[in-house]
């Protein structure tokens, strides 16, 4: 519960930034350029004297924007692929999982690295990136239940009445594999959330000068000893993001178990 | 169990095929022309032209692609646009310190997780085992470089125990060299240990409900007897593929933390190269990081057998 109490909070924050931030996150003022917490600017203000309060809170917005994008397009398309390499089999089943496991060969944040770097710093190509990274994850997961599901009677059932193998595929087997996809959604997240700051960080995700939690924190580096609030800030609540989804995805994992076996 | 091991080891060529592929079309991608970055914008056409022909960059990319392939399998990587150094030899240098981040992190989490995991277990829904259950969420949740960050802020500038920047190797001094590793290896091992002390916990509880435990501790042994010399040889069978998985993840990790502690392995190379638009060194980067991936996956496969000789080899 605390994780989806979390999970809301971020996704409302996200939702009502534009409502919620004290200054435009945007707006350069150097007079007030590095300055402490204050009244005004609750976490301080960064080398451009950007208040770092309205860009963390407009980072949930980009971070959640980029993560839940991403994962929603690695689990169709893992989907699609693991349930097609499950049903049918054969040398379709071998060539589909061979690629993924070489697309899993790599480190995941490796393998984004190389696709940014290739595709360039924008907010599609992170989620471009992300997605792809993280297909195998889902297409595994589906891959294995449609294995184990298709044998099953109500599939031959299905079969006997006539039914195309796309609606057996996506009315009868697809809808018994919402549990672990779910687990593996919530899992993700967190990951997607820890992937993409770690790419702004190093320069190859949301362009500046959007504000992003990683891109924030890669800023903060150069004035880390001056003006250490830059850096606390963002990573607390990276931190607590991805804690909701972490804790959330733990309690969905428990009480879904019992119910598969 | 040696054919085992041969048929794992043909099992993966063909993914490392594929492997070696995705990385030259990834990085064929790029924009930008190698030659231009090499000679500058300002360069004459025929110098452009002269210098594609010598890199082969004018041919077809299916060739490019095979003389690419052939040249790996004989040990070239290719020279490096930005500095005309082999590649190779720049990742040897680079490697060992890669390698000693990723070791020192991952004995630092296992030296930390296993014990806790088997406390937990042992406690389990005491409060020692909600502290740990907290400790670990904190952990997979926190950023590794935002924690690298911190720990610099913390130890070396404001209570200056550790240096900040810079390597020396263990093998030329151990304990200096261990100081300046202390908290890279921390920061990159953390995340890995409280998965692993998860791991560790969960497959613990499996196995400390079994019969012959309670047979065990009914026989009147101790109950660190009990653990060590009973329980965790089978509880550490998926801890083992936990931290094999991990272990290749540090690998990816190790480029974040790199940066954040500017320390010269192959990540940090990685990373210069991609913004110098230096294919090379891009292209083999990747693909020997992979290959070391792929190894410790298969070693992590050979090793479980240990663990649990009821794994027939077919």
């Amino acid at each position: 519960m605390i994780g989806l109490g979390i999970i809301i909070l971020n996704i409302l924050v996200a939702v009502m930034a534009p409502w919620i931030v004290t200054h435009d996150p945007m707006k350069i003022d150097i007079r007030n350029r590095v300055s402490a917490p204050s009244g005004v600017f609750f976490f301080g203000t960064d080398d451009y004297g950007r208040d770092i309060f309205s860009r963390v809170i407009y980072g949930a917005r980009i971070s959640q924007y980029i993560t839940i994008l991403s994962v929603v397009v690695a689990a169709v398309l893992g989907v699609v692929i693991g349930a097609i390499a499950g049903y049918y089999g054969g040398w379709i089943d071998n060539v589909i999982m061979r690629v993924m496991d070489a697309i899993m060969s790599f480190p995941a944040i490796l393998l984004a690295i190389g696709i940014m770097s290739v595709r360039g710093g924008d907010l599609y190509n992170v989620v471009i990136a992300l997605g792809f990274v993280y297909i195998p994850r889902f297409a595994r997961i589906i891959y294995g239940s449609v294995l184990s599901l298709k044998e099953k009677e109500f599939v031959e059932a299905s079969l006997a009445m006539g039914n195309s193998d796309i609606i057996i595929l996506f009315r009868h087997i697809l809808p018994n594999c919402t549990a672990p996809l779910i687990v593996q959604a919530t899992v993700s997240l967190a990951y997607a959330i820890l992937a993409e700051a770690a790419l702004s960080f190093l320069g190859l995700g949301a362009p500046p000068p959007t504000p992003s939690w990683g891109n924030i924190l890669s800023d903060a580096r150069n004035f880390m000893v001056d003006a250490p609030w830059m850096t606390v800030f963002p990573g607390i609540a990276i931190t607590i993001a991805v804690m909701g989804y972490n804790l959330f995805g733990d309690a969905l994992r428990d009480f879904l178990d019992p119910r598969l076996k | 169990m040696i054919k085992f091991i041969v048929k794992r080891i043909l099992y993966i060529l063909p993914t490392l095929f594929l492997v070696a592929f995705l990385v030259f079309f990834l990085v064929h991608l790029i924009p930008g022309d190698p030659a231009l970055v090499m000679l500058g914008d300002e360069a004459r056409p025929e110098a452009v032209k002269a210098i594609k022909e010598v890199l082969g960059l004018d041919k077809p990319l299916p060739i490019q692609f095979g003389l690419w392939i052939g040249k790996i399998v004989m040990g070239d990587f290719g020279i490096s646009i930005h500095d005309n150094h082999p590649v190779l030899s720049s990742i040897a240098d680079r490697f060992p310190v890669t390698l000693t981040l990723t070791s020192l992190a991952t004995i630092f989490s296992i030296l930390l997780a296993l014990p806790c995991g088997i406390i937990a277990a042992m406690y389990q829904n005491s409060g020692k085992d909600y502290l740990f259950m907290g400790a670990t969420i904190l952990g997979v949740s926190i950023p590794g470089f935002w924690l690298g960050l911190m720990s610099l802020l913390i130890f070396s500038v404001y209570l200056g125990w550790l240096p900040s920047i810079g390597f020396v190797s263990i093998w030329e001094d151990f304990w200096q060299g261990l100081r300046y590793m202390l908290l890279p290896s921390i920061t990159l091992g953390l995340y890995m240990a409280a998965v692993v002390a998860r791991m560790t916990r969960s497959s613990m509880l499996e196995v400390l409900r079994l019969e012959y435990i309670t047979h065990a501790r009914g026989k009147g042994l101790t109950e660190w007897t009990v653990i060590t010399k009973h329980a965790l040889k089978n509880a550490f069978a998926p801890t083992l593929t936990t931290i094999g998985i991990q272990f290749g993840m540090l690998l990816g990790g190790a480029v974040v933390t790199e940066t954040v502690f500017s320390l010269p392995g192959l990540g940090k190379y990685l990373v210069l190269a991609i913004n110098d638009r230096d294919y090379p060194v891009v292209q083999g980067c990747i693909l020997f990081i992979a290959l070391i991936y792929m190894v410790i996956n298969l070693a992590v496969d050979i090793f479980y057998s240990y663990f649990d000789p009821r794994i027939e080899y077919k």
